[in-house]
């Protein structure tokens, strides 16, 4: 749908974002400011952004590209500079671009002591928002999860989420800046969807997916899946999986959609903690909501078996997982060298069952 | 302004109250394009339209939707003369992704914009079918979120509210018993199929509001809840029920209902002309028992086809170029999408 290309910087660029309680435009050119206007309303960004806009096109009627930026944030606010943007830029047969708006809060020049921070905003519902950068640069897609996340990370937090949580004092950086934003457009990373982050509440999630217990008759399939994703970080045997189905106080769940398995978590229950053995989803089905399922699903066996914890091993640098487990209240408690093969370092993680 | 022009000016349309994100073109009183995606395919899961499942889809048709209601009449943007949007009653959510997609267009175009009433909308598309101007007439608009009864004196500034539902909208009701019927949603449609093979006089289903002194107090009001419960009365009583039949009689009991109260506000009024509305217009059984009713009545009936009555973006359009038509000054820039009514009102008709 969106046409993207990234234009050079005497191009006149009109930048919106409403992701957060406060509506932003501005019209920029060269990395300065012709127009920069903002108003504060988490209820009024669909009266508030066409006012804003129209403002800013009679000082600058010129455009050449359109920035968005795609959230996270409430829906129905992010919706409406989204579904504007994208709009406008179909009137005027304009590219248009978008970005992720954590991505613009924080000027990292001007934190430059500070290597590692995270950027936290407002979800509601007693969430945030979050993502963790390194020099600058985003670490993993954005997540959403409890505040206590920010906590638990022990790194300097940034944005409206993390001074409402009372983790930051930090009043400077805390709205999407559409100047950061327009300074993003060639390194970062773009969005053609909004990053919604959640699903809505009535779906159904995962969408037509089966769970079930795992089998005997499963144990070829779960294999292949095995020998997929752990190619080269030490993949279970086939007598593995039989073991440990066939072993004592273990949980094999297996998720499955139209006959195929696409997923698999495995728990083991000993003295009175559940360890974790293993945690997989198919790669073509990742990012729908499976792991989160089948991790849930796990948490609530361990519960049963009134489990006053529930540990795991993850390596470390798997970026799809790290921020699943983060959401779940996981912490690192130590890490152990060489775990998954040479040079491939496992974190060990805890969540406490209260 | 140039009478020619705006006479014929090109409006384009966008409807987003509910789960069709829809646009029609409109030139003067030529239907050019009306482009329709659903997401009622994802809420058939659910027996029901899921709000923000309906905004995120919305959002994702829009620009599709635009540029194929452009393919369709054969126009460019440089064409549209004004932009008219639904700006309520519909579903806050939904509602705000067409309004800002409008806001956009316009700003872009630097054309006017028409935030329009959604009721008064399902009305003006009967512009399409007609040579001489719509008003006066008596207006019976059923849908999914609305069952009352109008009198259009102007139908971009003067409607008066005669009657409207005190429980659930008439579409509502199709819905839920399709729903304890497991005909599958949405309910209209359903149960229109299923009544074709059923006797419409095998159980005998009360008509709300019809009892004398109901016809006093509430003339033009209706009720379904008490139908809605002798349904689920009759099901639970009946283990082998017939569902066709009893698809049939609930079907027989509302359009009965709807045409009695529809036609006593043409008598009331002294207005011989009635149109029908909304999606339940649709209703096969509706369309043919109002014909006969209406001819015995001396009463003009007006129905549009049944692709116009469900929810569309040419009904937008319809009205936007009325407003631009008649003169009526373009929405400010910024307008507000309300979901709701006021009581017993229509609210506003151009915003």
């Amino acid at each position: 749908v969106g046409k993207f290309e990234v234009v050079s910087s005497k191009n006149i660029l009109l930048v919106i974002d409403t992701s957060s309680t406060r509506t932003s435009v501005a019209i920029i050119q060269d990395r300065k400011p012709i127009i920069s206007l903002h108003h504060d309303d988490s209820l009024a960004h669909g009266e508030v952004l066409p006012r804003l806009v129209a403002k800013a096109l009679e000082v600058e009627n010129r455009i050449d590209q359109v920035i968005i930026g795609m959230g996270p944030g409430p829906f129905t606010g992010l919706r409406v500079g989204i579904s504007f943007a994208q709009i406008f830029a179909l009137g005027r047969n304009l590219p248009w671009l978008g970005l992720c708006s954590l991505d613009a809060i924080v000027d990292p020049s001007a934190i430059s002591a500070t290597k590692k921070y995270l950027v936290a905003t407002d979800a509601r519902r007693k969430e945030i928002y979050w993502a963790k950068y390194e020099n600058g640069r985003r670490i993993f897609e954005p997540h959403v999860s409890a505040p206590q996340t920010i906590q638990s990370l022990g790194l300097p937090a940034f944005g409206e989420g993390a001074i409402k949580y009372g983790f930051s004092q930090n009043m400077e950086f805390l709205f999407p800046n559409p100047i950061l934003m327009a300074n993003l457009i060639s390194t970062a990373k773009t969005y053609s969807l909004p990053l919604y982050l959640r699903r809505p509440d009535a779906y159904p999630a995962p969408h037509n997916v089966k769970f079930r217990a795992m089998t005997a008759q499963d144990l070829e399939s779960v294999f292949a899946m095995e020998l997929l994703v752990y190619e080269n970080e030490s993949p279970w045997s086939l007598g593995q999986f039989e073991e440990e189905l066939n072993g004592k106080n273990r949980w094999y769940l297996i998720a499955e959609q139209e006959g195929k398995i696409i997923g698999y978590v495995g728990a083991l229950f000993i003295d009175q903690n559940t360890d974790i053995t293993t945690l997989t989803v198919h790669p073509e089905f990742r990012k729908k909501g499976i792991g989160r399922e089948l991790l849930r699903r796990l948490i609530d066996w361990a519960r049963t078996q009134r489990s006053k914890s529930v540990m795991l091993e993850m390596r470390i640098g798997n970026l799809e997982a790290e921020p699943l487990y983060l959401a779940f209240g996981f912490v690192e408690i130590s890490r152990r060298s060489d775990y998954y093969g040479p040079g491939l370092n496992a974190l060990v993680m805890r969540k406490d069952l209260v | 302004m140039n009478n020619y022009l705006s006479d014929q000016g090109v409006v384009l349309g966008i409807e987003t109250s509910c789960d069709e994100t829809a646009v029609g073109i409109v030139r003067g009183k030529n239907l050019l394009a009306n482009v329709i995606s659903s997401s009622v395919e994802e809420h058939a899961r659910f027996g029901g339209v899921v709000p923000e499942v309906a905004s995120r889809a919305h959002l994702e048709a829009m620009p599709v939707v635009i540029e194929q209601a452009l393919a369709q009449a054969g126009l460019a943007l440089k064409d549209v003369d004004a932009i008219a949007v639904t700006a309520g009653p519909g579903l806050i959510g939904a509602l705000l992704v067409g309004v800002s997609a409008a806001s956009g267009l316009a700003l872009a175009l630097g054309k006017p914009l028409y935030g329009v009433n959604h009721l008064a909308a399902h009305i003006a598309v009967d512009i399409f079918a007609k040579d001489s101007e719509i008003e006066p007439e008596i207006a019976l608009l059923i849908s999914g979120g609305h069952s009352s009864i109008l009198q259009i004196s102007d139908i971009t500034s003067n409607i008066q509210v005669l009657g409207a539902t005190m429980d659930d909208a008439a579409g509502e009701a199709f819905d839920k018993i399709a729903r304890i019927l497991e005909l599958g949603f949405p309910g209209g449609p359903a149960i229109d199929l299923a009544a074709r093979t059923g006797d419409p006089k095998a159980i005998e289903f009360p008509r709300g509001l019809t009892k004398s002194q109901d016809l006093i107090e509430h003339p033009f009001d209706f009720s379904f809840s008490g139908l809605k419960t002798a349904v689920s009365r009759y099901l639970s009583v009946t283990p082998n029920f017939i569902r066709s039949d009893v698809a049939a009689c609930f079907q027989e009991a509302v359009v009965d209902v709807l045409l009695i109260k529809a036609l006593a506000a043409c008598r009331e009024t002294g207005i011989q002309t009635l149109v029908i509305a909304g999606g339940v217009a649709a209703n096969s059984r509706l369309r043919l028992l109002a014909q006969d009713r209406c001819a015995v009545a001396g009463v003009l009936l007006r129905v549009p086809p049944a692709d116009l009555c469900t929810d569309n973006g040419a009904m937008v359009a319809a009205l936007g170029s009325l407003a631009l038509s008649r003169g009526i000054p373009a929405s400010e820039i910024g307008i507000s999408a309300r979901s709701s009514l006021p009581m017993a009102g229509m609210g506003t008709i151009i915003w």
